[in-house]
């Protein structure tokens, strides 16, 4: 499904990424966690194609396509998904509309008919409950005044809506309370399927109790330098990443 | 010497607007205190040279190409058109009592106006001065008067047709009226110059819409003046488009004249012609008065928009706003030129300006110039002024989602845009000029 070997990345002329390895299969959910200033970011957006990075060497192989050669939205219409940390605000840009737009894009990458108005609202509509969100945010501009809370929330919406093959969920925890971590990490669940692979990014254990993963990544200076069940992840919470880096140093 | 050269010659002689006066002051009646109006404009007009990049309200709007066409005036309507010919530059869906003009002059089997209620009177400016010589009297040239520029005093002298909505003490119309200016191109290039003048009595109400069309690609001028008095308490709301057609020019210069505790909501669009310019011109009568001013323009490859305004807060107690965005791309050229004037006697001014503007491409280019003239001292004023780009975390994000770049960058034109569309307060109207909008920005790859 994902393949990364040996990629190696630059942000302002600087080494983030330094030989990076993971292989991802179907249906897989993989943890990747690191301490800050790792690379974790740096991967999540690489993989999605935002400007600013330089691939310096190294391959992505996803669905036996060359990843790195495609456009974002390309990369997108072949099912790769990227659940913002920080979703951004577009003022005046109606969800609805922006919705609709992503789908049917996606839709007819894929060779199926647009959706009518009709089966569209009704389709929005059943992934709101999943996300216990209220109808009035598909007349709002995206993002635009929402909580914290809900714009993590309209990210796995808008996943749940146009589900992606590959899923990165980018510290999706990060700045949610419990509850709203609850109800988001419910969201994910309700989306794992054995063709469904994702890559939950995060600093800290506590998503990993509601997203079990079924591997966990260790990045730290560009590289994964440990992988583990899920029980990695609660050695971490307890030991920090120093020996791991450590361990691996030595 | 060609006959053209001939011309050409005889006009510098004459005055650049030579060719503009070469008829038209005989098509409206003769009526004592309108003719010596219009001979006084007429008067101002051959004393001046055309205004140069030198004088500061054309610095960056070139005069030369337009004064080199040496347009005529169109004496006769166009009596030949159906409303078939008209059926595609209508908006779809747009419940109004509607008056056609055509070059002009007022086209009646276009127009369908419907049923007014009592108190008002809809129709076209010879008619009306024909049947009433005095109905417009203190209106029609008196607001203006010498107006913004020489093209306000070339309108005085060469008008021949134009709207009138006039609305007694009280009266509110439900439905919009709509103003339909349809230019189709003649032999030679033409200038109409059609004179708009709309009163409202105490306490009335409307909504106009004002809408100008181009029909093919020819090349003409419109040269329209309006001018427009609100009674105390009157509301106008007031929406004009601006779609000539690729070859146009179009002058457009507004005189509002507010009484006590008026208020006055209008929204600018330009988005058509070849080079188009508008003066707004607002005047306090009365206190409490509010002027609300918005606008939308759009300039690509060839094409110049440029709207200037004016509003002179000679007394306390009124509010006034002015909001334009402007989306430029291609090679295309916007100039926003606000005033804000608050006079000395005018306490508790309340004014606001804002011009923000998206440049899609490194060749367009806008020249924005928001000014406030302040000898009160206890006001509220403020302006801003941004010039940005699209953020390129926007477009990742829709992009990220499988929206292609050049959708992405549509959508977020019109999500700019979309404060300033909303404000047209017409579903029919909105879309209009939605579609108008994301239509004329880069088309998408199919």
């Amino acid at each position: 499904m994902l393949s990364v070997k040996g990629l190696k990345a630059n942000v302002d002329h600087k080494e983030i990424l330094k030989g990076l390895d993971l292989e991802i299969g179907p249906g897989e959910v993989h943890a990747i966690m690191g301490p800050n200033g790792s690379g974790k970011s740096t991967f999540a957006h690489v993989l999605s194609g935002r400007e600013g990075y330089e691939v310096t060497g190294g391959s992505v192989t996803f669905d036996g396509r060359d990843l790195l050669e495609l456009e974002p939205e390309e990369r997108a219409r072949l099912g790769l998904f990227l659940a913002f940390q920080y979703p951004v605000e577009l003022p005046g840009v109606n969800n609805t509309y922006f919705l609709k737009a992503a789908l049917n894009a996606i839709r007819k990458s894929r060779g199926e008919e647009e959706l009518d108005a009709v089966s569209f609202m009704r389709l929005m509509k059943e992934k709101l409950k999943i996300l216990h969100l209220d109808d009035s945010l598909l007349k709002r501009p995206v993002n635009f005044g929402f909580s914290g809370g809900e714009k993590k929330r309209n990210e796995i919406f808008q996943m749940a809506l146009l589900e992606p093959k590959l899923a990165i969920l980018d510290e999706t925890d990060s700045g949610l309370d419990i509850d709203a971590l609850r109800i988001v990490a419910d969201g994910v669940n309700a989306l794992r399927s054995p063709e469904r692979s994702m890559i939950v990014v995060t600093h800290y254990q506590r998503l990993l109790d509601y997203i079990q993963p079924d591997y966990v990544q260790v990045l730290a200076s560009g590289r994964i330098i440990r992988s583990g069940g899920k029980e990695l992840a609660l050695e971490l919470e307890e030991r920090g990443y120093g020996w791991v880096v450590d361990e691996a140093a030595a | 010497m060609s006959a053209a050269a001939t011309n050409i010659a005889a006009a510098a002689e004459a005055g650049p607007f030579e060719s503009w006066l070469a008829s038209g002051a005989e098509g409206l009646p003769a009526i004592p205190w309108l003719t010596a109006a219009r001979g006084t404009a007429r008067a101002r007009i051959q004393g001046q040279d055309a205004p140069t990049s030198k004088s500061e309200g054309w610095r960056y709007t070139g005069l030369r190409a337009l004064i080199e066409q040496q347009f005529r005036p169109v004496d006769e309507p166009v009596s030949a058109m159906v409303p078939d010919d008209i059926e595609d530059l209508l908006v779809p869906d747009l419940d109004a009592h509607r008056v056609v003009l055509v070059n002009g002059h007022f086209a009646p089997s276009l127009s369908s106006l419907g049923t007014l209620p009592r108190g008002a009177r809809v129709g076209g400016l010879r008619e009306t001065l024909a049947q009433d010589p005095d109905a417009l009297e203190g209106l029609l040239t008196a607001i203006a008067g010498e107006g913004a520029h020489v093209f306000t005093s070339l309108n005085t002298a060469g008008m021949n047709d134009g709207l009138v909505l006039l609305l007694e003490r009280g009266v509110a119309l439900e439905r919009p009226v709509e103003l339909v200016h349809v230019s189709v191109g003649m032999d030679d290039p033409r200038v109409a110059q059609p004179r708009h003048v709309v009163g409202l009595a105490d306490g009335a109400q409307a909504t106009l819409i004002e809408r100008y069309v181009g029909l093919g690609e020819s090349l003409y001028c419109t040269n329209v003046v309006i001018e427009l008095a609100l009674g105390r308490h009157a509301i106008l709301k007031h929406r004009r488009v601006q779609l000539e057609g690729p070859q146009g020019y179009h002058l457009s210069g507004l005189y509002l004249s507010q009484g006590a505790s008026s208020r006055y909501e209008g929204v600018n669009v330009g988005l058509g012609g070849a080079w188009a310019r508008t003066d707004l011109v607002t005047r306090f009568r009365g206190e409490h008065a509010e002027c609300d001013l918005a606008g939308l323009y759009l300039a690509g490859d060839k094409q110049l928009v440029d709207y200037h305004m004016d509003v002179n807060h000679g007394l306390p107690n009124c509010i006034s706003r002015e909001n334009f965005k402007g989306i430029l791309h291609g090679k295309g050229r916007a100039v926003f030129d606000g005033l804000v004037y608050v006079a000395r006697d005018a306490q508790k001014t309340d004014a606001a300006m804002s011009n923000r503007n998206l440049i899609l491409s490194p060749s367009a280019e806008v020249d924005t110039k928001p000014q406030l003239e302040i000898y009160a001292d206890d006001v509220k004023c403020s302006h801003g002024t941004t010039v940005g780009q699209i953020e390129p975390e926007m477009l990742f994000y829709l992009r990220s989602r499988g929206i292609s770049a050049a959708v992405a960058r549509r959508m977020l034109c019109l999500g700019f845009a979309g404060e300033i569309i909303d404000a047209l307060g017409n579903d029919a109207l909105q879309q209009h000029v939605a579609d108008e909008v994301g239509g004329r920005l880069e088309a998408p790859p199919a």
